[in-house]
C-alpha cells in the first residue's frame, strides 16, 4: 500500500485531432499525502484540468499510471471505475453542474442513490451535507433559484456527501463574484482542516491557490520541480503568508 | 431503479411542450392500433358464443346468388347430429329511402317456429312469439333497430324487394333482445315464397343447421357436402362464424389489410419517438457527463434515459388504449354492416400486446442515442454543446 492518497507515475496524455498527437500532460509525477490540500495552477492549456481528469479517473492516460489510494485507476474497467469514483472521489466543477430539474435536496441526495443506503439516511446525509455547506434552508431551492454561490456549494454538498476520500475541484471559483468565491474556498479551507478532507484544486487565481498548503505549477503539459513557477508567471503570484 | 423514478419522471417533464405532443402521438396512434387489432381479434380470433358454435350454415357451393332448393331442408334434418334445420334466407329490400345508410338492417325470411329454438338468445315475451307465429305477415325486430326506427308492436312495415321483386306489408309483432346481433328483422319464408313468381319459388340462400353437439360441426358439415356432392346443386357448410368472415372477405384480404395498417402505424410512430428522444437525449449529453462523473456507470445512464423514454411511451400506450375502449364502444353502437359488432371491445391479450408495443417503442426509439450518450467520454460529454 503506498503511502500517497495520490500518486501519479509517469502520466501522460495525448490528444488526437485529425493526424495530429497534441500532447497534454508529459510524464507527470505528482505525489499528495493524506490531509492535504494541493493547488494546481498554471496557464491555459498547461494540463491541469487534464491531470485533475485523470486523477478521477475520468480519463484515460496515454501512458504512465495513476494510484489513488493504492488502487491502480487504470486498471479498472469501465463499470468498476464507476463505482470506485462513487465510493473515494468527489468533484467539484467550475460551471457547478447540477441537474436542473432537481432541487438542492435531490441533487445532493443523486450520488447516494447509487449506494445501499435506504431513502431516509439518503436524505438524512444530503440534509447534513447541505448543512455544512450553510444552506440548510436552500433545500427544496431549484438551482435556478440559487445564486452562483450557493449553487457552487450546493455542488461541494454533492461532492462531500458520500464521504469520499478526495476531493477534486476543478477551477471551482472560476464563475464566482470575489464574495462567493472567497465563502467556497473557506469552505474548501474548511473541509480541509476540520474534516480532514484531502483536495486537489485546479485553480488561475493566484489568491484561491493560497487556501492550498502547497501549490505546484504545470507549463506547456509539464509539471513543474516543487517550488519552481513558470518564469512569465512568477511576477504575478503573490508570496505566501 | 426504482430509488431514480422521480428524476425519470422530472426529466420526462422537462421540455412539457414536447413530451405532451410525444405523448398525444403515440396515444392517437396506439389507439388506432388497439382498434385496429381489436377488429382483428374479433373477426379472427374471438371464441363463437356457445349458441352460435351450435349452429351451420348450408349454402350454394359456387356462391350466395345461387339459391339452394327447399327441398334440401328435409334431407339435411336426415344427416346425424343434425337437431334441426331452418331456412334462413336473406331477403335485402329497402326500407323508407335506400340512400340513408341509417335505414340498412338486415332482414331474413326464416321458419317462424323454429326462430326460438335455433337461436335461443333471442329472447321476447311469450305472447310476442305467440303472435309472430299466428299471422303470416308478422315481423319480429331486434331492440337496436326497433329503437332506431322506433318500430312498436302493431306498426306497419313495408319492405321492396331487389332480389325478390315483391312488395312486402308486415306488421311489427314483437321486439327481441339480444346480447349480440339485436338489429335484425325476420318474417315468415311462407310469405316470402308465396309472393314469389314461379320461378324464384321454392328456392332458398341459406338453411341454418342447429347441431346435437358442438364437436360434430366438422363431421356433419361434411356430412351435409358430401351427400350433395354428386347432386346438380352442390353446397358449402360452414360454421356461422366462418359464414360472417365470408362477408368480411368481400372487403378483401382484411387480414393482410389490418396486418399491413398495424405495421405501418407502429412504424411509424417508432420513427416520431426516434426523433423526440434523439432530441431529449442529445440536450442532456452534458448531464450525462455529470452523471458518469458522480458514479454512475455507463449501464445506469442508459438504464435512466431509456426508462424515461418508456414511461412516456407507456403513458401514451395507457391514453391511447382508453380512447380505444370509448371508440369501441361507439362502433358497438353504430349499425351493423359486414359482420356484428355488438360485441367488439379490446380484449385483455389485445391491451397487453398494445402495452408491450408502447414498451417497444420506448425502447427501440431510444436505444441507439441511449446507448451512443451513456458511452460518451465523461471529458468529451461535460465538453459538449448542442
Amino acid at each position: 500500500m503506498s503511502e500517497w492518497v495520490i500518486e501519479t507515475r509517469n502520466l501522460t496524455k495525448e490528444f488526437r485531432r485529425a493526424q495530429f498527437k497534441i500532447p497534454a500532460l508529459k510524464n507527470a509525477d505528482l505525489h499528495v499525502q493524506k490531509g492535504e490540500f494541493v493547488a494546481l495552477m498554471g496557464p491555459s492549456g498547461s494540463g491541469k484540468s487534464t491531470l485533475l481528469h485523470l486523477i478521477a479517473a475520468m480519463d484515460r492516460p496515454t501512458g504512465g499510471e495513476v494510484f489513488v489510494m493504492g488502487q491502480d485507476v487504470g486498471k479498472l474497467s469501465e463499470g468498476a471505475v464507476a463505482r470506485w469514483r462513487n465510493a473515494h472521489i468527489g468533484f467539484v466543477f467550475q460551471s457547478f453542474n447540477l441537474i436542473p430539474v432537481l432541487t438542492a435536496l435531490e441533487n445532493v441526495e443523486l450520488p447516494l442513490k447509487l449506494t445501499k443506503l435506504g431513502k431516509s439516511k439518503r436524505i438524512e446525509h444530503a440534509k447534513k451535507a447541505l448543512d455544512v455547506v450553510g444552506l440548510s434552508d436552500r433545500l427544496h431551492h431549484a438551482p435556478r433559484q440559487l445564486s452562483g454561490g450557493q449553487e457552487q456549494r450546493v455542488a461541494i454538498a454533492r461532492a462531500i456527501v458520500t464521504d469520499p476520500d478526495v476531493i477534486l475541484a476543478d477551477e471551482p471559483t472560476g464563475n464566482l463574484d470575489s464574495g462567493s468565491a472567497q465563502d467556497v474556498l473557506t469552505l474548501l479551507g474548511r473541509l480541509n482542516k476540520e474534516f480532514g478532507k484531502t483536495i486537489v484544486m485546479v485553480t488561475h487565481d493566484p489568491h484561491a491557490a493560497r487556501t492550498a498548503s502547497r501549490i505546484r505549477y504545470l507549463d506547456k503539459g509539464e509539471l513543474l520541480p516543487e517550488g519552481q513557477v513558470p518564469e512569465d508567471w512568477a511576477l504575478t503570484i503573490p508570496a505566501k503568508e | 431503479m426504482s430509488r431514480h423514478l422521480s428524476l425519470i419522471f422530472k426529466n420526462s417533464l422537462r421540455n412539457k411542450r414536447r413530451s405532451v405532443l410525444t405523448i398525444l402521438s403515440i396515444a392517437v396512434s396506439l389507439c388506432l392500433l388497439g382498434v385496429l387489432m381489436a377488429l382483428y381479434h374479433s373477426f379472427f380470433h374471438s371464441e363463437a358464443p356457445e349458441e352460435q358454435a351450435l349452429r351451420l350454415i348450408v349454402r350454394n357451393r359456387v356462391s350466395l346468388a345461387n339459391p339452394l332448393p327447399l327441398s334440401y331442408k328435409q334431407r339435411i334434418a336426415g344427416v346425424n347430429g343434425v337437431k334441426d334445420v331452418m331456412v334462413f334466407q336473406w331477403f335485402g329490400g329497402t326500407y323508407k329511402d335506400a340512400r340513408d345508410p341509417a335505414n340498412f338492417f338486415a332482414r331474413f325470411a326464416v321458419d317462424p317456429e323454429k326462430l326460438s329454438t335455433n337461436f335461443p338468445e333471442y329472447k321476447m315475451s311469450e305472447d310476442q312469439w305467440k303472435a309472430f307465429l299466428s299471422e303470416q305477415t308478422a315481423c319480429i325486430v331486434g331492440r337496436k333497430t326497433a329503437a332506431r326506427h322506433n318500430m312498436r308492436p302493431g306498426m306497419r312495415v313495408v319492405l321492396a324487394g331487389d332480389i325478390f321483386p315483391v312488395k312486402l306489408q308486415l306488421t311489427v309483432r314483437g321486439i327481441y333482445d339480444a346480447d349480440r346481433d339485436n338489429e335484425n328483422m325476420f318474417f315468415h319464408f311462407k310469405y316470402l315464397n308465396e309472393s314469389l313468381s314461379q320461378g324464384q319459388m321454392d328456392h332458398v340462400g341459406t338453411f341454418s343447421v342447429r347441431l346435437e353437439r358442438v364437436e360434430d360441426a366438422g363431421m356433419v358439415a361434411k356430412a351435409i357436402d358430401d351427400m350433395f356432392r354428386n347432386a346438380p346443386l352442390q353446397t358449402k357448410t360452414e360454421t356461422e362464424k366462418a359464414f360472417e368472415l365470408s362477408f368480411i372477405a368481400f372487403l378483401g384480404n382484411v387480414k393482410a389489410f389490418l396486418l399491413l395498417i398495424c405495421g405501418a402505424v407502429t412504424f411509424t410512430i417508432l420513427l416520431v419517438a426516434g426523433n423526440t428522444m434523439a432530441m431529449s437525449v442529445r440536450e442532456r449529453v452534458r448531464e450525462v457527463g455529470i452523471l458518469k462523473t458522480l458514479g454512475y456507470t455507463p449501464g445506469a445512464v442508459m438504464g435512466l434515459l431509456m426508462g424515461e423514454s418508456v414511461a412516456m411511451s407507456i403513458l401514451g400506450g395507457g391514453i391511447g388504449l382508453g380512447l380505444a375502449y370509448g371508440l369501441c364502444a361507439v362502433l358497438r353502437e353504430s349499425p351493423s354492416m359486414f359482420t356484428d359488432m355488438s360485441r367488439i371491445t379490446v380484449p385483455p391479450p389485445v391491451a397487453l400486446i398494445a402495452m408491450g408495443v408502447a414498451a417497444a417503442i420506448g425502447i427501440l426509439s431510444c436505444v441507439v442515442p441511449a446507448y451512443n450518450a451513456s458511452r460518451r467520454p465523461i471529458v468529451e460529454a461535460l465538453r459538449f454543446t448542442d
